[in-house]
């Protein structure tokens, strides 16, 4: 196999792993809307927010909010990559800062679960809801799989550093990119979704 | 000792095996044949084989259908039953006639083409004519059956409740059937499962009384509790887990009981609890699903009624009996049925019979699936009229026995 | 890949990446559990022929499944009942049929040199050996095995006092079968990859065989509902270990009232039949795609209708996910969602019914060559004629009413899904054995193989029918606890008859198959003279496939008995001769 096609494959693979991955959720959406529209005792839940003061501003956000911010910008830094590398210029900081958003994006999600919790949404037990659980298992599903960008993103951090990326041959970084991508439009979607609906 | 007698006889077989295989490739060597060379002759005899089996198997079908007919269900005792069973019979007859035109027509093929090294198959690779016909002539004869089979469903599931319909809750467990007859006001009382006491209130009936006895109930089972809270049961849970849960109940029960409004409060008091079930033939009746525990099913075979009992949710299905047990017991197809089954019964040391309507459970509910049953019986007005003022004692013997 | 790495037995046969033998790993390990499942519907049989009785087989089960009398628990039944669908359904027909057939097939059968990853190959074999390991474990577990049915609806799956099944053996079951979704996702990706990028020049999609058609659709309808599989059980993981309420409310168990409210167990039996339904067709569309080769070959005549064949699997494929509710017809659903799936699943017969005139037309006119492999493609043909055609009692809503649960549709499943697969799976074994082993099976032990099989299948399942017209429910431990079940005992005790005679004749391939690997006679490089491109290929099988260059393609794969040709057949690389148009 010539190093063109074999690009192309590896990157349908991935395409395909994150069709599977869409059904997932997907379907997980899909119990969320039946079992709001049967009605049993759903809770309408409104994600819980913060007041931050900032000089004269003051605005209410939410972990949830904030997150949703550092992973757009995370996805947003991921374009220079490819410019960069076509002018020869060193990628290492840039895929390092993307990881370090990776992380901080997982701290405010561990955040954002103990801000529900305090606020009397549980995931489990006789005081939850079956609102509440779902908030829980979509966020946590969704970064489990960020878990795994984590780590292509760590490899691909080494492998920058050392200089091992071309413009020509970048497939490692290329993929981790992609699945990293479909992280935040899927994140998007979720949050649009428990924000909305 | 059996178990290795056995291998030992397995063992032996496949070494006779072995050496049979062994001599035939021989003796084909010998003879410079290939000995998995399909000839002539093996086409011949499969192809004579296949007309034979098939045609045999399509025999066996018809001796299957002729020599158990009188097995299958006795035409159906309700009015949206006799619509299913005329559908059934139309479909059956449709599918009937494909396979028994189709599958002679496969067997025949495989015998009038067997193979031979002298003849040429007939490149013939595709017809788009034919395949517009037997796409479009199956499309239509579909289309007749789907319509018909919707009308039917619509009949059998969208039931028309009105003054004289009777509404009986079924209620599943593990491992028997409970019913609950409206009483005089006709309406069914509110049901919490939070208030189920299985000796006064095995059905989890709304009102003041049940209250006092659920949250008594709830507090006894609470003390025992708490003499160990942290002894774990079989499946992993400590008794101050279980604490917590029936506190959260106890203090839940006054708010249900509140958000129900008096008047329907008072629709439980003169609820009937039975564990068999009148009907009145010709007389609609509306069944109202509930479960305990599990997902169980209420199957009435010769109403023609099914539905799926949830834990959550109430479901329900209306029906109209057009058979009385007795008229059922003088048919003579059933008499027929129920002698053979009466002396298939005498034969294994068991009593006999008499034909019984029946509930059977119909969804996988755990080890006793196989044994849930509760008789129901169809009779005049008069008969469920003396039945049913003898039912209204128990529930008030039940109240009394505090 | 042609290079010459030096192989030790790890790197050779334990952790391969040779899509050749990880195929042979998932037939090994299918007809394996294909063996454990057969067992234990031979036990649970006897059973339902003698109630209440003892018998020699049950001292295959651990001791505590049987009381002291050495009579069969029902709880245990229901374990075997659960366990062998479990196995038949996922193990043997979805990985021992695709798992095999694909590996090995498509890039023999598209010119590659092996699939797109030799590596996550390997993945999707050994994640599959895992989930066997876990679920053979559940088996040896106190409580036991899962024991709520193959389709485990909550509650009864989630609260272990309903059951004991539904304690640790549940859990090992979820387990093992989150193991087996992602063994077959890492196959599913490398086929649809593989066939879309790396077939040889000359390959287009219209020359491909329908083997590489099905399962190609097959892989596509794999990766998008197995996730659907995952969440439904992710969701029931978190019910039954962490306290959620997704599928449980208003439950009291073992007198003891849960705190669970809010759930919906009909939401699980959606989730599940959204994979569920497409499933079945996971395990029918390879077999049917296996089955148009072997009759094409063996009829020396093109498939008929090759666009219409394509066109009808994408029709089915797609059809398959809107049908789902036909399994909840009886759940209380909104009735005119029922007449909606009514609709939905009648209109699936028609691309089916499209196949089976297909192949009566690829016979017509033929000049059929009877291999053991022959014979059990029309087995698959007669079972899909007449499991298919009870489809269309079960798939009108008024009808299931009263034989939804019930033995007709056990018996519509078996023939349908069971027979059709289960023949297609053992028409590909003896077709491309030769291709796998280099050494030919033999013809007269499969010829008594497929008889006795036929004729035994068909006296098991299609009594089953008459079962449920009569009104015998599934899944009961016997039909001795009714009266008017009592009459149903004549027919019950014949297919128990036939199930162990089949079961039998089964030793029979068992033999023949594992005799003809070590000692059977050498096989020719194209025995079937077929016109596909495994069959040019060295009968010594090699890394990378052909020794040479790829080969180039020039024509379909059906030229069989064309007019003008020298033989009844023509390699699919053979250039075609001058005036010759292509078909």
């Amino acid at each position: 196999m010539d190093i063109a096609l074999r690009h192309t494959v590896k990157k349908q693979l991935l395409w395909v792993a994150l069709a599977a991955i869409s059904m997932f959720f997907a379907s997980m959406l899909s119990a969320f809307i039946v079992e709001k529209a049967d009605v049993g005792n759903w809770q309408e839940i409104i994600l819980p927010v913060f007041t931050i003061d900032w000089y004269y501003v003051s605005f209410d956000v939410g972990y949830f909010v904030i997150s949703t911010a550092i992973i757009i910008l995370s996805s947003f830094l991921l374009f220079f990559i490819k410019p960069r590398l076509t002018k020869g210029k060193p990628i290492f900081g840039l895929v390092f800062i993307v990881l370090i958003l990776g992380i901080l994006f997982s701290y405010c999600q561990i955040k954002g679960w103990q801000q529900l919790t305090n606020e009397g949404v549980y995931l489990t037990g006789a005081g939850s809801n079956v609102a509440g659980s779902f908030i829980y298992i979509l966020t946590l599903t969704h970064l489990l799989h960020l878990v795994g960008g984590l780590v292509g993103l760590c490899i691909s951090t080494i492998k920058s550093k050392q200089n091992l990326y071309s413009i020509s041959n970048y497939l490692g970084l290329e993929l981790t990119a992609i699945y990293w991508h479909f992280l935040t439009v899927l994140w998007i979607i979720l949050f649009a979704f428990l924000k909305f609906y | 000792m059996t178990n290795i007698l056995i291998a030992i006889v397995v063992l032996l077989l496949i070494a006779t095996l072995v050496q049979i295989l062994r001599v035939s490739e021989l003796l084909s060597e010998i003879k410079n044949k290939d000995v998995n060379e399909v000839t002539d002759e093996d086409n011949n005899t499969q192809g004579v084989l296949f007309l034979i089996v098939g045609f045999g198997f399509l025999i066996f079908v018809i001796w299957q259908m002729v020599a158990w007919d009188h097995l299958l269900l006795p035409p159906a005792s309700s009015v949206h039953g006799i619509q299913i069973d005329f559908l059934m019979k139309m479909s059956m007859g449709l599918i009937l006639i494909v396979f028994f035109v189709l599958s002679p027509i496969l067997f025949y093929f495989l015998y009038k083409y067997r193979g031979k090294k002298s003849n040429k198959a007939y490149f013939f690779s595709h017809n788009n004519k034919l395949e517009v016909i037997w796409t479009v002539v199956p499309t239509i004869i579909l289309t007749v059956f789907i319509v018909f089979g919707l009308k039917t469903w619509d009949n059998a599931m969208n039931v028309e409740v009105s003054e004289s319909t009777t509404t009986i809750e079924v209620y599943a467990e593990q491992f028997r059937w409970t019913a609950r007859y409206a009483g005089q006001d006709r309406l069914l009382g509110k049901t919490d499962f939070r208030f189920v006491e299985p000796k006064f209130n095995p059905l989890g009936l709304v009102n003041n009384e049940y209250l006092k006895i659920a949250i008594k109930d709830k507090q006894v089972d609470y003390d025992t509790l708490s003499r160990n809270p942290l002894k774990k049961d079989d499946y992993g849970r400590t008794n101050q887990e279980k604490m917590d849960v029936l506190s959260g109940h106890i203090k839940q029960l006054p708010s249900i009981l509140n958000e129900v409004s008096t008047d329907v409060l008072a629709q439980s008091s003169d609820d009937i609890i039975t564990r068999e079930v009148h009907l009145v033939i010709n007389e609609p009746v509306l069944l109202k699903f509930r479960s305990q525990d599990v997902i169980h099913s209420a199957f009435l075979p010769h109403f023609r009624v099914q539905m799926n009992c949830v834990p959550g949710m109430t479901t329900q299905f209306g029906f109209t009996p057009t058979k009385t047990t007795e008229e059922m017991r003088k048919d003579p197809k059933v008499i027929k049925q129920m002698n053979e089954i009466n002396r298939i019964r005498l034969a294994k040391g068991k009593s006999e019979e008499e034909f019984e309507y029946i509930l059977l459970c119909n969804k996988i509910c755990g080890s006793a699936h196989y044994n849930m049953q509760m008789k129901f019986v169809v009779e005049t007005q008069e008969e469920y009229d003396f039945w049913y003022a003898s039912q209204k004692n128990l529930k008030n013997k039940l109240l009394t026995q505090n | 890949m042609s290079e010459h790495h030096k192989e030790n037995f790890i790197t050779k046969y334990v952790f391969c990446q040779d899509h050749k033998m990880i195929a042979k790993q998932f037939l090994i390990t299918g007809m394996f559990m294909a063996v454990v499942g057969m067992l234990m519907s031979a036990i649970f049989r006897v059973q339902l022929a003698n109630p209440g009785e003892s018998s020699i087989l049950y001292n295959l089960l651990p001791s505590h499944w049987l009381d002291p009398d050495g009579v069969l628990n029902p709880d245990k039944y229901l374990a075997l009942v659960t366990m062998h669908g479990t196995i038949l359904v996922f193990w043997v027909l979805t990985a021992g049929l695709s798992g095999t057939f694909a590996n090995f097939l498509i890039p023999l059968q598209i010119g590659a040199r092996d699939m797109a990853s030799g590596f996550l190959n390997m993945l999707s074999y050994w994640f599959f050996f895992l989930a066997t390991v876990v679920l053979m474990s559940s088996l040896f577990v106190e409580t036991g095995p899962a024991s709520g049915g193959w389709t485990i609806y909550p509650p009864l799956s989630a609260l272990p006092q309903a059951i004991p099944g539904s304690g640790t053996g549940m859990t090992l079951w979820l387990v093992s079968i989150t193991l087996f979704v992602v063994g077959s996702l890492l196959g599913g990706l490398n086929y649809i990859v593989t066939i879309l990028n790396l077939r040889t020049i000359g390959m287009t999609m219209q020359r491909l065989p329908l083997t590489v058609w099905a399962l190609l659709i097959t892989a596509i309808l794999g990766v998008l509902s197995f996730p659907v599989l995952l969440s439904c059980g992710l969701l029931l993981i978190f019910d039954r270990s962490f306290g959620t309420s997704f599928y449980l409310s208003d439950i009291i168990i073992n007198g003891e009232a849960l705190h669970n409210a809010g759930g919906s167990p009909i939401l699980f039996e959606h989730l599940f039949w959204f994979l569920g339904h497409p499933e079945v067709y996971i395990i029918l569309l390879p077999a049917l795609g296996i089955v148009s080769e072997v009759i094409a070959v063996n009829s020396r005549k093109p498939i008929f209708g090759y666009k219409a064949m394509v066109g009808a699997l994408l029709l089915i494929a797609f059809l398959s996910f809107i049908v789902w509710g036909h399994h909840m017809f009886m759940t209380g659903m909104n009735p005119f969602l029922g007449s909606v799936f009514t609709f939905t699943t009648l209109l699936i017969a028609i691309p089916s019914a499209i196949k089976v005139f297909n192949y009566l037309a690829t016979l017509w006119r033929a000049n059929i060559r009877f291999t053991p492999a022959m014979l059990f493609a029309i087995g698959t043909v007669s079972a899909f004629i007449t499991g298919g055609l009870t489809g269309i009692i079960l798939g009108d809503s008024a009808l299931d009413i009263n034989v939804h649960d019930t033995y007709f549709v056990v018996g519509h499943f078996h023939i349908v899904m069971g027979l059709s697969a289960i023949y297609g799976m053992f028409a590909g074994v003896y077709h491309w054995f030769p291709k796998m082993y280099g050494k030919m099976m033999n013809k007269n032990l499969g010829y008594i193989h497929f008889w006795g099989t036929f004729i035994c299948a068909y006296g098991v399942f299609f009594p089953m029918h008459f079962l449920g017209l009569a009104g015998l429910p599934r899944r009961y431990y016997t039909n001795s606890a009714f009266p008017m079940f009592d009459g149903l005992s004549d027919i019950n005790s014949i297919i128990t008859f036939f199930a162990l005679a089949g079961a039998i004749f089964q030793t029979i391939f068992l033999f023949n198959f594992f005799y003809s690997i070590f000692k059977g006679t050498k096989a020719t490089q194209n025995p079937w003279k077929s016109n596909t491109l495994e069959w040019t290929t060295p009968i010594e099988r090699i890394h990378g496939n052909w020794p040479g260059e790829l080969p180039v393609v020039t024509r379909w794969a059906y030229d069989y008995s064309k007019p003008g040709a020298d033989e009844d057949f023509i390699l699919q690389t053979e250039p075609l001769k001058e005036g010759e148009v292509e078909h």
